[in-house]
């Protein structure tokens, strides 16, 4: 009784994943978890959808504990491999995905996961063997051609990337990851209009799709030099891990702050009145930049409206 | 049925309606002073009921801890004779500022990976201005409650 219960709350969990509803999903997951805490499957579940929540490190700790409780479960490998490759330990993540592609019922969503691993890890000519595997398990497997269109894109084949972004979006009309790829494709051609359509699309279906987003400010940027400048510079200061930005933060006040001390000292205090303003601009610059930008891309995302004809 | 308690969670508390954004205890550090971010930083750990709030309040204390070592150390190197001229012991100061602010982003950068999920959960907030306006005004006050260099460098301000 209470198996069947749990089934039913992970399905349902499965199916709000499926919307982008992590909270939902997450719900469902913590109601499953109630019923019985030491349920590997469940754990897994709620990793998955943490972690679509972007909640990386509790996801971390739901891995570990489903790999505690239920190592053999291919599901609970497969979900391990997700989490890991979100936390970029690819190769452990990788050692988790040959174990669910192992089972024998693996699906082609496992070989997908594979693929998506072996492009992280430089090995592209892996990655089509596997979403080759993939698509003989499920010949229109909207993954494995949305993944195939991206591979090619990245190489810039965009023919032959645009005909499997096609094949995916025939498959699966409304996939926002297809749309993704085939508005970045479009983009590659020089088809802004296009893209647009593909970001507008994706947006209207969930207005937080990191793939939306990403594809609507890459037109955006294109457009708007001052709302490109914010996104590049926030881009570049927020690669990597957090300590990463405070160190480049803290290292920009030091070379100021010597700057400014050095040239007053060494009798020039005009010059270092300037470099004061200099940075004194910069600080506002990049205090008030992230209430611009925000500012800017909620008015261009009120405007989102799907074209009629699409 | 008790809920299944995720890791990242913060837990309730009966401060919960006292709880800021963590950047405002972070601009307290550049407007105000050390005297009020780091006790505030620490404060909104306990309020929020953040998983991590140990590891924030010892951050909080180790960075004072840090601090009071730093200051040490350069005015004992004025008072020794080994730093003379103005240009060293102004680029001191900005070495121990330095060490101050860096405290102060990694605190704000731990407290806000909990600060999102406490508010995914509809945590209240406050807004946490009129302390840090007030903490701006004071923040003379509180310079000159202690003579000695030693003390201004500990609870000095970024700006």
């Amino acid at each position: 009784m209470e198996e069947r219960q749990i089934q039913v709350l992970l399905e349902q969990a499965y199916a709000q994943r499926q919307l982008s509803n992590w909270k939902g999903a997450i719900d469902l997951c913590q109601r499953a978890l109630a019923i019985d805490p030491d349920n590997g499957k469940a754990h897994a579940a709620l990793g998955v959808s943490l972690l679509g929540a972007r909640r990386l490190s509790a996801a971390l700790v739901e891995m570990r504990i489903a790999l505690g409780l239920d190592g053999n479960e291919p599901y609970v490998h497969y979900a391990a491999a997700m989490i890991l490759r979100a936390a970029r330990k690819l190769d452990d993540a990788w050692a988790h995905c040959l174990i669910a592609i192992g089972d024998a019922e693996a699906d082609a969503g496992a070989y997908v996961l594979g693929a998506q691993i072996q492009v992280l890890l430089g090995d592209r000519a892996k990655a089509r063997e596997l979403l080759g595997e993939a698509l003989e398990l499920e010949a229109a497997h909207t993954g494995a051609l949305t993944q195939l269109a991206r591979l090619e894109l990245s190489v810039g084949n965009h023919a032959t990337a645009a005909e499997r972004a096609l094949a995916a979006l025939q498959s699966a009309p409304g996939n926002t990851d297809a749309h993704v790829v085939a508005g970045f494709i479009d983009l590659a051609r020089g088809d802004e209009a296009s893209a647009e359509t593909h970001a507008r699309f994706v947006l209207t279906q969930d207005g937080n799709d990191e793939g939306g987003l990403g594809l609507f400010v890459a037109i955006k940027v294109r457009r708007n030099p001052v709302l490109g400048l914010w996104w590049r510079l926030n881009s570049w200061l927020t690669t990597g891990d957090d300590g990463r930005r405070v160190a480049l933060m803290i290292a920009l006040f030091v070379l100021a702050r010597v700057l400014i001390i050095v040239t007053d000292e060494a009798g020039f205090p005009t010059v270092s009145r300037v470099l004061w303003f200099v940075w004194l601009g910069t600080c506002i610059y990049t205090w008030i930049g992230p209430m611009v930008f925000r500012y800017w891309l909620k008015q261009e995302l009120d405007d989102v409206k799907l074209d009629p004809t699409f | 049925m008790t809920a299944y308690h995720i890791a990242d969670e913060p837990l309730e508390t009966s401060l919960s309606a006292y709880v800021v954004r963590p950047q405002v205890p972070l601009a307290a550090a550049m407007f105000a002073g050390a005297w009020l971010a780091w006790p505030w930083f620490a404060f909104n750990a306990i309020a929020m009921g953040s998983p991590t709030r140990k590891k924030e309040v010892a951050l909080c204390a180790g960075a004072f801890a840090g601090t009071l070592v730093l200051a040490v150390v350069l005015v004992a190197l004025v008072r020794t004779g080994v730093i003379t001229s103005s240009l060293w012991w102004r680029l001191g100061l900005t070495a121990i500022v330095a060490f101050k602010l860096t405290m102060s982003y990694y605190i704000s950068t731990v407290q806000e990976r909990t600060f999102h999920v406490y508010q995914y959960y509809g945590g209240k907030l406050t807004s946490g201005r009129v302390a840090l306006i007030g903490g701006y005004l004071a923040r003379e006050i509180v310079l000159g409650l202690v003579a000695g260099p030693v003390w201004a460098i500990i609870v000095s301000g970024a700006i």
